[in-house]
């Protein structure tokens, strides 16, 4: 039995969970108490600023780089302890593309890399290929960064594992490329039921997708949570206040934008509605309105936010 | 057929794929006994999480709409807009949305009606009554 299929069976919610994850380098910390929680056959996107630490989570969940302190469980199993049978289950997109095995050709490349695969699909391979233009003899010497990419995500969704780890899988690819890739994708989870967990800063590509949002703020996780909780939270409100009027401090920590126009003040806030109007109210604002936010004006919010935390 | 989702609206995107299904069955695109296109071919077109298409699906059969035939694909069943009730349910939505943007503008309830009466005049040339009660 797989990772995956024990874990299905025992009904683990999380296919990929991480515990006090530290890292250091030197004197640098580059994540801090990170405790992810990717639920099982989710959409994630783990979104922050670049060298927030997103590429290091990744790699010490392929176990390519170790943790100062803390644990990662894929399917409920440390990573550290079964790396090699976690690495089968996992299709992984590293951030740069690897120069390794050039003198090979497209094809002799994916046929010496088939047998680490016991679920290697060759007619999806040739599929994939096929979709993605990519020319079989030609030798990777030869291919640009764009065709790097695509032969990394051919090998990362040909034996269709139970969990992909995506690191920026569409830089490098140029628009008509990427709406294909996510058309493909989009048709992948709808024959294989996998679990993604996707690094990115183009969340407008992947909101339609995307089920669970975590934001990385100088290595911390500062939010996780579901799109319906994100819809939910994450509100604009509009505010007349009297004069000389300030935000409290309850709401330290909270504030992800702030702007004004004449009289009216727009704060975007963490909280629940009903309790956020009664606190404002209770200062002395008045509150004139409350608007949802899209997924993606919201999921910035929350970025933006993380930066001044 | 195109179904389009819109990015900047805020709400849930299977209550949006299910509005616009809504709508090319009163636009006369999808008729009863029409098949809607599979959860894969939807998805990847509006490349949406196909379980967000699934969910969808499973609330259009819910509310009578659609049937999901085993093997064969999801069908749409009857013409939602058939019956009174369902033509006052879309009526109310649409006034609630017009009445939301005019509250925003600061423009009153009456001046919007105004309007709404002032723009039927000029497109048909006969004004509108309404009745009340």
């Amino acid at each position: 039995m797989t990772i995956a299929q024990t874990a299905k069976s025992e009904n683990y919610i999380f296919a990929v969970s991480s515990n006090g994850l530290r890292k250091n380098y030197q004197s640098r910390t580059v994540l801090e108490e990170v405790d992810i929680r990717v639920p099982f056959q989710s959409f994630y996107v783990l979104m922050g600023e670049n060298g927030s630490g997103k590429t290091t989570i990744l790699k010490m969940l392929m176990n390519l780089e170790r943790a100062d302190n803390g644990s990662v469980e894929i399917f409920g199993c440390d990573s550290k302890f079964n790396a090699a049978q976690a690495r089968a289950q996992i299709g992984y997109v590293p951030h740069l593309a690897e120069h390794e095995y050039q003198w090979m050709t497209c094809r002799q490349f994916l046929k010496f890399v088939s047998p680490y695969y016991p679920s290697w699909d060759t007619d999806y391979c040739g599929q994939l290929a096929n979709a993605f233009s990519l020319q079989m003899d030609t030798s990777l010497t030869r291919f640009s960064t764009g065709e790097h990419r695509r032969l990394q995500l051919i090998t990362a969704l040909v034996h269709r594992p139970p969990l992909l780890l995506l690191d920026e899988p569409f830089e490098g690819l140029d628009p008509l490329i990427r709406r294909k890739v996510l058309r493909l994708l989009t048709q992948h989870l709808a024959d294989t039921p996998t679990t993604v967990l996707i690094t990115s800063n183009q969340i407008h590509e992947l909101e339609s997708l995307a089920d669970y949002i975590g934001i990385l703020g100088s290595g911390k996780l500062v939010a996780q949570m579901s799109r319906e909780k994100l819809h939910l939270l994450v509100r604009n409100y509009s505010i007349e206040t009297p004069q000389d009027w300030s935000l409290p401090e309850q709401f330290s920590g909270l504030v992800m934008k702030y702007s004004s126009l004449g009289r009216e003040q727009q704060f975007t806030l963490l909280g629940e509605e009903s309790d956020v109007i009664n606190r404002l109210s209770q200062s002395g604002a008045s509150v004139k309105d409350v608007q949802p936010l899209s997924f993606e004006d919201a999921s910035f919010a929350l970025l933006e936010g993380a930066k001044q935390i | 057929m195109a179904i389009k989702l819109n990015a900047a609206d805020s709400r849930p995107l299977y209550l949006q794929i299910i509005d616009e299904i809504r709508r090319a069955i009163i636009l006369g695109t999808l008729q009863e006994g029409d098949s809607l296109p599979s959860v894969r071919e939807l998805a990847s077109e509006l490349v949406v999480n196909p379980r967000t298409v699934s969910q969808a699906y499973k609330e259009l059969e819910i509310q009578g709409i659609a049937e999901v035939r085993r093997g064969q694909g999801t069908f749409v069943t009857r013409n939602v807009y058939s019956s009174l009730n369902d033509r006052i349910a879309v009526a109310k939505r649409i006034a609630k949305k017009a009445l939301a943007d005019a509250k925003s503008y600061g423009v009153s309830t009456e001046q919007l009606l105004i309007m709404i009466g002032e723009l039927t005049r000029e497109k048909t040339g006969s004004s509108i009554s309404i009745k009340t009660g």
